[in-house]
């Protein structure tokens, strides 16, 4: 499903945040997301010689995570009380080659939609850690925005617990540019129209910090 | 005068290097042998199959200093798409007169610091003479502009380091050295070539730079001829070494990767003793760890082989001239494996193996190596001023994108990312390299005036 970033989606968006963001307050543990330590990679194909793979990676991820602050004192398969909204902003994802991040920016109409975001809405635990660092699987489902464009999309995250505040998911997820009304691009190089394959695949390691007023 | 490679050529007289280029120097390599090698190629139209622009955005630019190469400078800039010149300075009037021919649209200054004050311009060249720039650099980035240093970035360690200390400071803002190597795209992947051993165990390395000139500037003016011959003087040059062996210096330096251990040089006035006391011939060994060493020869009085650097390891030698390389095989080197997709050349006295760097894409595409054998289309100076942009707005939107998620006075936070993005950047020297060029150039032209050993000490290469 794809729904467009409308003014009326940014509003309600901004009235929901400031409603959780009160309900975190009083109840939820809430982490924020440090400015170093993650990364993103964005993998992809291509028939250019020497370049049949390509990646881009960017090394800051914005957002945060609010969880139960009961969810892994005995934690159970199920359901887990967490939400989360993620920012990367486009500009920051690298390919080494400044012609190609360009053509990449152009791709993504970073001009008008300088974010990526992705905003959880369930996130289900699929077994018991076998000790409290974790590993936690889970099943996750949210909406992820690229290029204005919003779809609904599910994968598999993995969560340990590094340190008494701090905590890192990582997971990955394929997704077809097509979907977010991206062409794949198809520059000239080497007098050739080089074409970049449709599915991409998104890899993330987020770290997170717990703020200090929800610390335990 | 500041660089002096390719492009110089195209402001000082004929010489040996221009019958060269101009057509018999694939013959004449051909006749000694050698083994060719490219960088890959570089899309080379700016439209692709789905449109796009593959300039990246552009950098309001300033030019302080419209001498000879302020005016080099300028005709570069002209050709990038995305390098619009506000604004130029010099306090001399002539020099801003000629400059506007390459930049009619510029904004014209005698004062640089009045040009600093000009918000829109985002990017400055500082293409003074040489023992100018720390003043003019140092207020640039006071200024919040990014900066290109013509090299050397100064004439005494004092000024390259307090230079160094600013750029190291500013870390919101691009700082590129002259050292337009470090961006050629062909020096890069030889390297490659030679950092992965291709050559086998670096036995020594040698360079040259010979061109039959003065190096005087004349003017009516006497006042203003002393202005334009600062070259010509210890108080205020840093000899050839500094003005022209600097570059070659410098890829020895990252050719072998390593500091060198030690200088010894010797120079003197042969043919122009008409009032300098900056040698008009010298020579250089700079020594590297493990005896490794690297000798140089610049005159001003003979143009005979123009300029070329050599490489020599166990296994094969490497010659540079221009944009292009040779190399020169020992029968008893291993095989690399990619010869046998390399053109096959005869040579003067023996019969070596042509290689092209890009040999595998190229057949991918259908092309025989010997169609792309050529050199580079651009020359160095173009790549390290199309860095500059690139990676000065590249710095301007990380620094953007950081304060959209996190507190931008977080200073270490910042620096931290920023120096992770500066690994995609666009090759090119940054504040480190300038320094150590700097020093090492400025301790070896102490050297040669002296004609002494120097001994490299540890601390003159600490930035602080």
């Amino acid at each position: 499903m794809k729904t467009h970033y409308l003014q009326f989606t940014h509003i309600f968006g901004s009235a929901l945040l400031l409603s959780l963001s009160v309900q975190s307050a009083e109840n939820w543990t809430r982490y924020d997301a440090p400015p170093t330590g993650s990364k993103v990679t964005i993998e992809g194909t291509s028939n250019f010689p020497g370049h049949e793979r390509w990646t881009l990676e960017g090394l800051i991820i914005g957002g945060y995570v609010e969880m139960d602050p009961t969810f892994d004192s005995a934690p159970k398969p199920g359901n887990v009380s967490a939400r989360a909204l993620v920012t990367i902003p486009v500009r920051s994802l690298k390919s080494g080659k400044a012609p190609m991040d360009s053509v990449m920016q152009q791709t993504m109409k970073q001009t008008d939609h300088p974010r990526i975001q992705y905003r959880l809405t369930e996130m289900l635990l699929k077994e018991a850690p076998k000790s409290p660092e974790g590993p936690y699987q889970f099943d996750t489902k949210g909406e992820l925005t690229v290029a204005g464009v919003t779809n609904k999309i599910s994968m598999p995250v993995s969560m340990e617990r590094i340190d008494k505040t701090k905590l890192k998911f990582s997971g990955s997820t394929p997704i077809k540019m097509t979907d977010y009304g991206v062409t794949p691009p198809s520059p000239l190089g080497l007098g050739l129209f080089i074409k970049t394959g449709n599915e991409v695949k998104i890899i993330f390691e987020w770290i997170t910090v717990q703020r200090a007023e929800t610390a335990k | 005068m500041k660089h002096r490679m390719k492009k110089e050529e195209n402001i000082t007289e004929q010489n040996r290097r221009d019958f060269l280029k101009g057509g018999s120097l694939a013959t004449l390599m051909m006749l000694m042998g050698g083994v060719s090698i490219r960088a890959e190629d570089k899309p080379k139209t700016e439209e692709g199959g789905t449109n796009f622009k593959t300039t990246g955005a552009p950098l309001n630019c300033a030019v302080i200093g419209c001498g000879t190469w302020g005016r080099e400078l300028l005709k570069e800039l002209a050709r990038l798409p995305n390098a619009p010149v506000l604004a130029i300075c010099d306090n001399y009037e002539p020099f801003l007169r000629r400059a506007k021919d390459s930049a009619p649209k510029a904004e014209t200054f005698t004062d640089y610091l009045k040009l600093l004050e000009k918000k829109e311009v985002q990017g400055v060249f500082v293409a003074t003479p040489s023992h100018l720039h720390k003043d003019i650099v140092i207020a640039a980035l006071q200024a919040g502009k990014h900066v290109y240093c013509e090299a050397p970035m100064a004439t005494t360690v004092e000024d390259a380091r307090a230079i160094a200390q600013a750029a190291q400071a500013a870390v919101k803002l691009h700082f590129q050295p002259g050292q337009q190597l470090r961006s050629d795209p062909q020096r890069h992947a030889l390297l490659g070539f030679v950092r992965t051993g291709s050559l086998g165990r670096t036995a020594l390395a040698r360079a040259q730079w010979h061109k039959k000139q003065s190096w005087r500037r004349t003017s009516s003016n006497p006042e203003r001829e002393r202005e334009l011959n600062w070259r010509l003087l210890k108080a205020t040059s840093p000899g050839l070494i500094g003005e022209i062996g600097l570059h070659l210096l410098d890829m020895a330096s990252w050719f072998i990767n390593a500091q060198p251990v030690s200088v010894t040089g010797c120079g003197t006035i042969i043919q122009w003793n008409d009032g300098r006391d900056v040698p008009d011939t010298i020579q250089a060994v700079v020594e590297y760890p493990g005896g490794i060493k690297w000798s140089y020869d610049c005159t001003l009085v003979n143009s005979f082989d123009a300029e070329y650097e050599m490489y020599y390891g166990s296994d094969a030698a490497l010659m540079i001239r221009d944009n292009k390389a040779w190399m020169f095989k020992e029968v008893d080197a291993p095989q690399l494996g990619w010869e046998i997709y390399a053109r096959k050349d005869s040579f003067y006295k023996e019969r070596g193996i042509a290689l092209d760097a890009n040999a595998t894409k190229l057949k991918a595409i259908g092309k025989k190596a010997t169609e792309a054998a050529g050199p580079e289309e651009e020359s160095p100076l173009h790549y390290a001023l199309e860095a500059f942009i690139s990676n000065s707005t590249a710095t301007g939107a990380a620094v953007e994108d950081f304060a959209s998620l996190y507190d931008v006075s977080d200073a270490k936070a910042l620096a931290t990312y920023l120096a992770g993005i500066k690994k995609t950047m666009t090759p090119c020297a940054g504040y480190k390299e300038g320094f150590e060029a700097a020093v090492t150039a400025i301790k070896a032209n102490e050297s040669i005036l002296k004609g002494q050993k120097v001994t490299f000490q540890k601390e003159w290469f600490e930035i602080g």
